[in-house]
């Protein structure tokens, strides 16, 4: 069960909070507290959100580090500071999982429901999206069959070019279709 | 090309979040227009298209692929307020169902990728679109993508340069990362994309610039 209504906006602000104070924190080992801790207060969705953290927030820093690394040791020829990069890492990771944690035990629809105009524009949007993307999905199956070769980077930025002036048109349309919609609604 | 979350200390974050809120709230205004049935699907559809452009992956030479900005374009169509506003809506979506940027670094990602960008990239269109109509879309988007990059960079290295410890990467190791994949593969591919785009655009509804 989600957390709803007042307690999912509390949530959401302790989290808002949690992440600018997590994002000032320089200690290795106050930001490992508070992983455990962020851990043990979601514990529900903890392993969950631990494996969507590793897979959207380690591959991006894992690379700017290796390359940090690797210029100050070859170019600069100094010791690289395992501090400050350890202190990265777990910041980079808290935040992710800080964030997995909290949204996985959120209803967020429910929390935004006292800002309707938020809520709106994100329903439609994510409806959009899901319209849209099956569009330029479809589209490029579609330029993949009709070419005996494999697509060249010419016929993909051709491609998609002509899927998003289609895109462009259809949601002109779709957005005055909503708002006629909404309109006959009440809204 | 966005700022991950941890990356950033709130010296930056917050002043950035002080900068972005009165743009968003006037960029909203003026374009989305008072009443909200009319101007809510609006900016719902197009960000739709922002997030699906930033979806759609461009096969480049050596076998890996890169994948589109599309807010030249939008600025390009749209002017660079519905852009800002449309690509703030795009990165937070992206923080909060997606898990890539993040919501404290929000201001700043929105500012260099949704501001600063597609203001580059409409100037351009303003200015060469008359006397330039098929290579200024193509200019608009190589140098939008540049302006957007080279504001991620400096942001990066400012936070290197007041606190080591907080981002111990130096501006030099950041701008070599960023630029040259920017001004020698993705900026290209940006800019080709946009050309052709508004192209096909131009064809159906007649718009020749912004």
């Amino acid at each position: 069960m989600k957390l709803q209504g007042r307690t999912a906006r509390f949530a959401l602000l302790g989290w808002l909070i949690a992440c600018f104070t997590f994002s000032a924190i320089t200690d290795p080992r106050l930001l490992s507290g508070g992983v455990v801790v962020v851990a043990v207060v979601f514990r529900g969705q903890a392993a969950r959100a631990a494996q969507r953290a590793l897979s959207t927030a380690a591959p991006v820093t894992l690379a700017i580090l290796a390359l940090t690394w690797a210029h100050a040791w070859w170019i600069l020829h100094v010791s690289p500071d395992l501090y400050a990069y350890a202190a990265l890492a777990l910041r980079a990771g808290l935040l992710a999982f800080c964030t997995f944690a909290v949204l996985g035990a959120v209803d967020l629809f429910s929390a935004l429901a006292p800002w309707p105009t938020l809520s709106r524009v994100l329903v439609v949007t994510l409806a959009q999206i899901h319209a849209l993307r099956l569009l330029a999905r479809e589209s490029w199956l579609g330029l993949q069959s009709r070419l005996v070769r494999k697509p060249t980077v010419r016929d993909g930025l051709a491609n998609a070019g002509g899927v998003t002036a289609t895109m462009l048109t259809l949601s002109t349309r779709n957005a005055r279709e909503i708002s006629e919609a909404l309109r006959s609604r009440g809204f | 090309m966005h700022i991950p979350d941890g990356f950033l200390a709130p010296t930056i974050t917050l002043p950035a979040y002080a900068v972005a809120a009165p743009l968003w709230i006037r960029a909203a205004r003026r374009h989305f227009g008072p009443g909200q049935v009319e101007a809510l699907p609006a900016v719902g559809a197009l960000t739709a298209v922002a997030f699906v452009l930033q979806t759609l992956m461009i096969p480049v030479p050596g076998g890996t692929s890169t994948h589109l900005v599309g807010a030249s374009l939008l600025a390009a169509v749209r002017g660079p307020w519905v852009a800002f506003v449309c690509e703030s809506l795009v990165l937070l979506i992206q923080a909060l169902f997606f898990g890539a940027g993040g919501i404290t670094v929000l201001g700043v990602n929105a500012l260099a990728i949704g501001l600063l960008g597609p203001l580059a990239a409409w100037m351009v269109m303003k200015l060469l679109a008359g006397r330039f109509p098929k290579l200024a879309p193509f200019l608009a988007g190589y140098l939008g993508l540049q302006v957007s990059t080279i504001a991620v960079a400096a942001v990066l290295g400012l936070q290197h340069a007041l606190d080591p410890i907080q981002l111990p990467t130096p501006f030099s190791v950041v701008a070599t990362t960023m630029l040259v994949p920017s001004l020698l593969v993705t900026g290209f591919v940006e800019g080709l994309y946009t050309m052709f785009a508004f192209r096909i655009f131009a064809r159906l509804h007649g718009k020749t610039s912004p």
